[in-house]
C-alpha cells in the first residue's frame, strides 16, 4: 500500500536508501573537492617554487605571507600602515643621507683644514719675514 | 686616572663577555630551530603567517 502511494507521488524508493545514498554522493564531491584543492595547490607550490623559496630565505617567506594576509585582511589602506611606511622612509632616507652627509662633512673639514693650515703656513712664512725684517732694522 | 678608567672598563668588559656569549649562542640555536621549523613545515607555517597578518589587518582595519 504504502508502496504503491510511494509510487504514486513518483517516490518509488526506499527513504533510508535514499538519504544514503545522499549522503555518499555529498562525501564522495566532499572527497573530489578535496583532492582537487590539494592538486591545485601542489600545482601553485610547483609554480611558485614555494619550497625552494622557503629552503634559500625562510624569514623572508614568513615575512611575505604575513604582508600578504595583512594585505588581503584589508590592513593596506589603515592608519597602522601608513605609520609603518612613514617609519620604513624615514630609516631608509636616513640610511641613505647619512654616508652622503659624512662624506660632505668629511669634504667639507678637508677644506677647511686644508684652507687654515695654509693660512696658518701663510702667517708663518709672513711672520718668518716680518721677524726677518726686524732681524734687519 | 685613564689608566684606572681603563682598567675598569676591562673588567667589566671581561665579566660581561661570558654573558654575551651565552646570549650568541642561545640566539643561534633559536636561529637553527626556527629555521628547521619552517624548513620542515613550510604549508602549515606560510599558512599560519598567512592567517596571522589577516587577522592583524582586520584588526588594524576595526581599529582605524
Amino acid at each position: 500500500m504504502e508502496t504503491h502511494e510511494n509510487m504514486a507521488n513518483g517516490r518509488s524508493e526506499d527513504p533510508a536508501k535514499t538519504i544514503g545514498e545522499r549522503v555518499g554522493r555529498v562525501s564522495d564531491t566532499a572527497q573530489e573537492a578535496w583532492d582537487r584543492t590539494r592538486d591545485a595547490m601542489s600545482d601553485i607550490k610547483r609554480a611558485a617554487d614555494i619550497d625552494g623559496r622557503v629552503e634559500r630565505n625562510p624569514y623572508g617567506t614568513v615575512a611575505a605571507a604575513l604582508g600578504i594576509g595583512f594585505v588581503l585582511g584589508g590592513g593596506l589602506f589603515t592608519p597602522l600602515t601608513a605609520r609603518i611606511v612613514g617609519l620604513g622612509i624615514r630609516i631608509g632616507v636616513r640610511l641613505a643621507l647619512l654616508p652622503m652627509l659624512k662624506d660632505q662633512i668629511s669634504e667639507l673639514a678637508d677644506t677647511v683644514g686644508g684652507d687654515m693650515g695654509m693660512g696658518t703656513s701663510s702667517k708663518r712664512r709672513r711672520g718668518g719675514k716680518a721677524a726677518k725684517t726686524g732681524e734687519g732694522s | 686616572m685613564t689608566e684606572q678608567i681603563e682598567a675598569t672598563v676591562r673588567e667589566v668588559g671581561e665579566r660581561v663577555r661570558p654573558q654575551i656569549d651565552e646570549a650568541k649562542r642561545r640566539l643561534s640555536s633559536l636561529d637553527e630551530t626556527v629555521t628547521g621549523y619552517i624548513k620542515e613545515n613550510p604549508g602549515k607555517c606560510l599558512l599560519g603567517a598567512l592567517a596571522v597578518g589577516f587577522l592583524i589587518g582586520k584588526i588594524a582595519r576595526r581599529a582605524a
